[in-house]
């Protein structure tokens, strides 16, 4: 910095000083404005808000958009795992079969020629094949996997006697799916034989005419000709074990849960924001009296007074069961806001600016409401924020073991109930209610997390 | 800076610490040096902001390296540059050659242990002693430090300490190894004035016993005059002046260390003299100043003060100034005010 | 020290007396006839069994008996089990349950501190992420789905390994009690991990470890004996509320990994409106939570001597 250099006289002539001494270096933001552009900045935090608001959106549009009736049975598509729209082919109602007979020539353990009479749908399957001499009849097995040679060949759906017997019809509760048949020899002792003829067939998903406007799938029945296809009710997200449109349940639960999860918090924090504001306010012995309650209650093993309270206000037959589990939320939730609220107006009041500003003349209502109440806003936001994940989480709880919303309403938890049982065959029953528990769990958990930075009154200003 | 013949026991050299804010860089410290004499009290001297904390906690290692950065300089205690390398022989200088205590008591001390744990501590670690012989140690040295009863309360919390008391515990702690060099960052800033007066008897009546140095930081000019010996001014991130205690007092140098004496008030002001603040602000050190940080709130600032950093007079021996005003060319009516700083 | 804990018991005892009479409430308020799935073909067989139970005595004579037996730890007689006492049901489900509880709660604070602590040290490195994201995982997702999920994984591994790793469901021996108390603590651990963190992090700039630093301790000291003793307090306050929860959320596990503990006696009891065993079960719950809490408060006055000196 010591660089030789060369002044003129002129340098030293003195500086008449009239530039802005105090000048504002950075432009003053309020409190709320500093927290919502840290809010915003904070890329996690705004992506939950931006889920909390679409989930939002979902719950009170859903419905109306996706307008499917959560209480509807599909029969023909019970559990059925999320997939593209199917659609059945129409055939003639149904004719029975007369069975073909075929005299033995061949000697052999097995049958053989083992194929299908006529293709292969959810009406019928069936089967015909060569006989064997020495037989006394055969046995059908039906599989809905491969019988490897060391595995079982399945279930056992049928039985003809008499060696010249070379058909068999199956009608039992055909799905569209793949099948394996074998058939397998028997002697005059019944006894099975080793040896066995395996046949592999896909069966097709058909319908009569007749059956499709039973269903309502068609208004008229003449309306549609054999060889036609009819599309079946679209399920995107499946159906659970009693055919429900899975998709129209989560909207609908979603309904159940977020009211329960968003209300619930939003009466017991209003609640416990009164209780916490009087007792700080007031002070002395009302704010000994009121803790004392609030203690008290928090003392209260949480789920299991949950639990009573539901059985106390009992749920009659044809009631969902919301309103009980709303009013338990409460009454056992609204303490520790209230501990929350009144701690933070006793910080507050011993603060330097509500003296000054009592001594500028300020009245006790103006006090409470320009500089307590925002001053606690902050953690009342944040509690909130993290009380609806902690409610949704208590409704699915109780909804899993039973105690919780009446079938058939439908709840995230009480589905996600229903889909525990068939989580080995059907996971997409458990794991859409799950994933969207956990989903919205998680997105306020997040929001909350930002909130609390955002509104964190240490953190202001420090850039 | 540096009478002859004394060699310092710790010698600072054109320090520079920036930080990293979501606004910019900060440059809190902008090439500052400074000497301390063996046994003798450095005062650093400015207002909230100018870096003096930041100095010494740099030296220290004490700042958070991200966001902060030393980005240049040296600071040698007994010939280690310890701004590089704070481990000499496998034990940290930091607590055993050069201690330091702070400005508020009531922070900075441990409030889960006891306080002869906490200063036992140190002995422990820096001097190898067994819990017990340390302990029996700290108990002494809490007597030094005039604390009564001093092996009762070496059994007690922080909590069970006053504002004086703990001050004094954390003297204890900070020369219980017995430093070359304490470091005291505005020791008596939160604290009543007639304790501050007995904190100050106490820092100067150890430096008697142990021949050590004290760097004191303060912004407050009484206390400089009782304490310092040598006095370094500090103003956005610079030295702006330099000497004796006498000659910053009586000789001031540099307009600033003028409009701080005018500022304070002492007994000789009559009534009818009111006290000269200094108007304005500290620059934003955002945007450090090309020239003369000083500049905008001088009242004698002339043409190449903004643009051009001042260069380093010296004044009296030993006693130096950044001002232009000092320049050969300057005019010298204005040289002139500051021979005893009156208008 | 003394007086401190003689004045938590004492609230203590309040506190239990009044989850007594809110139960003793709360169960009088149900709706409905409590002998109404007992076998009363008749009148004289509904008479007795009302003298049996009490309930032919008003309803405030019924509660100084309730709270009399309490003090006598006499909770009654089961009413769908006639035969059964509910102290013997809870006798034998209890010690199932508690073992399960503390466990839990065991692996959950060790985890807590543990993994807290870690992602301070390795502040915003990968091992910090890592944890945090697991962190944010495990407290999103219900405590049923994971001890569904967890049981499904563990009968494909021990498919998969050909030979039983760990038991599947059951209860017995030590190998029993490590998954599900694993799942139980799993939403605590997240929980006090990321209270750990935020806690080691506020103190890893206070003013004391600036001292210590300035002490020139060595950071190994610094950061067991200095930070890690007072960040670990907000976690020891949390701990008695997260005893609670723990105990209260036992339930689900035991049902999904068929434990024989006091939580799904309960459930059955509640389903089956089996009265003395539920207001018995709530009372001893409630007691037992009461008491940990106060052995947590205690704990907390140990390690930090600030709160003894109120």
């Amino acid at each position: 910095m010591n660089v030789a250099v060369r002044f003129s006289p002129a340098d030293f002539a003195p500086v008449v000083a009239e530039q802005q001494l105090q000048s504002i270096s950075r432009p003053s933001l309020s409190y709320w404005q500093d927290s919502w552009r840290r809010l915003r900045q904070n890329r996690r935090t705004f992506a939950s808000l931006w889920a909390v608001v679409t989930l939002g959106v979902l719950t009170v549009a859903g419905p109306w958009v996706w307008r499917v009736d959560p209480a509807v049975q599909d029969i023909d598509q019970i559990s059925q795992a999320p997939a593209w729209p199917s659609s059945a082919l129409i055939v003639p109602s149904y004719t029975p079969w007369v069975a073909v007979t075929a005299m033995p020539t061949r000697q052999g353990d097995a049958v053989t020629n083992l194929r299908l009479a006529e293709s292969a749908s959810t009406q019928a399957v069936r089967l015909v094949w060569e006989p064997v001499v020495g037989a006394a009849g055969y046995v059908v097995y039906r599989s809905v996997y491969n019988p490897a040679p060391d595995r079982a060949l399945g279930l056992p759906i049928g039985e003809v006697l008499g060696a010249d017997q070379v058909s068999f019809e199956d009608r039992l509760g055909l799905e569209p799916r793949r099948y394996w048949y074998s058939v397998v020899v028997t002697d005059e002792n019944r006894a099975e034989q080793e040896a066995y003829a395996v046949l592999v067939i896909d069966a097709v998903r058909t319908v009569s005419a007749e059956d499709a406007e039973l269903r309502g799938w068609v208004e008229d029945a003449s309306a549609l000709a054999p060889g036609e296809q009819i599309g079946l009710p679209y399920h995107p997200l499946g159906t659970d074990y009693l055919g429900r449109d899975m998709l129209a349940r989560l909207l609908y639960g979603a309904r159940v849960s977020l009211f329960i999860g968003v209300v619930a918090p939003l009466l017991f924090v209003l609640v416990g924001v009164v209780w916490g504001s009087a007792a700080g306010f007031l002070g002395g012995r009302i704010d000994q009296l009121l803790m004392r309650v609030a203690d008290f209650v928090i003392a209260l093993p949480f789920l299991l007074f949950m639990i009573l309270f539901k059985i106390a206000f009992g749920i009659g037959p044809g009631e969902s069961g919301v309103f009980p589990m709303l009013v338990a939320l409460v009454l056992l939730g609204w303490p520790s806001t209230a501990r929350l609220v009144r701690g933070q107006i006793l910080q507050v009041r011993q603060e330097g600016y509500i003296a000054a500003s009592q001594l500028l003349g300020a009245r006790t209502g103006y006090l409470v409401f320009r500089h307590m109440i925002p001053q606690t806003m902050g953690v009342i936001l944040v509690t909130l924020t993290f009380a609806v994940p902690s409610a949704i989480f208590t409704e699915a709880f109780l909804s899993f073991i039973g105690m919780g919303v009446a079938p058939p309403t439908p709840s995230w938890g009480s589905m996600a109930n229903e889909g525990i049982r068939t989580m080995l065959s059907h996971p997409h029953e458990l794991l859409f209610p799950a994933l969207i528990i956990s989903v919205t769990v998680l997105a306020f958990n997040l929001l909350g997390d930002g909130l609390r930075d955002a509104l964190d009154v240490r953190m202001r200003g420090r850039e | 800076m540096i009478p002859a013949g004394d060699a310092p026991v710790l010698h600072v050299k054109d320090l520079c610490v920036e930080f990293d804010t979501h606004g910019g860089v900060v440059r809190a410290v902008r090439g500052v040096s400074f000497s301390v004499r063996p046994g003798k009290t450095l005062a650093i001297v400015g207002e909230s902001g100018c870096g003096k904390s930041v100095s010494v906690q740099s030296i220290m290692g004490l700042t958070p390296i991200p966001p902060g950065r030393i980005t240049r300089g040296s600071a040698w205690l007994d010939g280690i540059d310890i701004v590089r390398q704070k481990i000499v022989n496998g034990e940290d200088v930091r607590g055993n050659r050069i201690g330091m205590i702070f400005q508020d008591p009531m922070s900075a001390l441990n409030p889960t242990m006891r306080v002869g744990d906490q200063i036992a501590e140190t002995l422990q670690v820096h001097r190898g002693m067994s819990k017990r012989d340390a302990f029996a140690r700290a108990v002494e040295v809490l007597a030094l430090v005039n604390i009564p009863d001093a092996d009762a309360r070496a059994r007690q919390y922080p909590l069970a300490f006053s504002g004086g008391m703990l001050q004094r515990a954390m003297i204890a702690m900070a020369i219980a190894c017995e430093p070359d060099v304490l470091i005291a960052d505005e020791p008596t800033t939160a604290l009543d004035v007639t304790i501050q007066a007995q904190i100050l008897e106490l820092l100067k009546e150890l430096q008697r016993k142990n021949g050590m140095a004290i760097v004191l930081i303060t912004h407050d000019l009484g206390v400089v005059a009782r304490m310092a010996d040598d006095v370094v001014v500090m103003y956005a991130g610079e030295i702006v002046e330099s000497g004796t205690v006498d000659d910053v007092f009586y000789r001031a140098a540099h307009p600033y260390t003028v409009g701080l004496k005018a500022a304070m008030p002492s007994r000789d002001t009559s009534k009818a003299v009111s006290l000269l603040p200094i108007e304005g602000a500290p620059p934003d050190l955002f945007r450090a100043p090309e020239g003369c940080g000083y500049a905008e709130r001088c009242s004698h600032a002339m043409a190449l003060c903004g643009p051009h950093r001042p260069q380093r007079f010296e004044v009296d021996p030993g006693h130096h100034a950044m001002c232009w005003l000092h320049h050969g060319d300057a005019p010298q009516r204005v040289d002139a005010v500051y021979r005893g700083g009156r208008t | 020290m003394l007086t401190y804990t003689l004045k938590r018991v004492l609230q203590g005892i309040v506190t239990v007396w009044f989850i007594a009479t809110a139960t003793f409430v709360a169960m009088h308020a149900v709706p409905g006839d409590p002998l109404a799935n007992q076998r009363a073909t008749n009148e004289q067989i509904r008479l007795n069994l009302e003298q049996r139970y009490g309930l032919d005595r008003p309803v405030s004579e019924q509660y100084l008996v309730f709270l009399g037996g309490i003090l006598r730890g006499d909770f009654g007689i089961s009413f769908t089990q006639e035969n059964r006492r509910v102290n013997d049901i809870i006798r034998e489900n209890f010690p199932v349950s508690a073992t399960l509880g503390i466990l839990a709660v065991a692996f959950a604070a060790l985890g807590g501190i543990l993994l807290g602590a870690l992602t301070a040290l390795f502040r915003d490195r990968v091992p910090d992420l890592a944890i945090m994201f697991l962190v944010i995982l495990a407290i999103s997702v219900p405590s049923f789905v994971v001890a569904a999920f967890s049981q499904l994984m563990l009968v494909d591994i021990n498919a998969y390994l050909g030979f039983s790793l760990l038991p599947v469901a059951g209860w017995g021996t030590l190998r029993h009690m490590i998954v599900p108390s694993m799942v139980l603590g799993l939403g605590t651990m997240a929980y006090l991990t990321r209270l750990m963190r935020s806690s080691m992090l506020e103190i890893t700039s206070a003013d004391f470890i600036r001292t210590a630093r300035a002490k020139g301790l060595p950071p190994a000291r610094i950061f067991l004996k200095h930070q890690l003793r007072n960040a670990v307090l907000p976690v020891v306050t949390v701990l008695g509320p997260a005893i609670a929860a723990i105990t209260t959320g036992g339930f689900v596990v035991e049902l999904v990994f068929a434990i024989p503990g006091l939580g799904r006696y309960f459930v059955e009891a509640v389903q089956q409106l089996d009265y003395t065993v539920i207001m018995g079960t709530t009372v001893f719950y409630g007691a037992f939570l009461v008491s940990m809490v106060i052995v947590v408060d205690l704990l907390y006055g140990w390690i930090d001597p600030r709160v003894r000196l109120e």
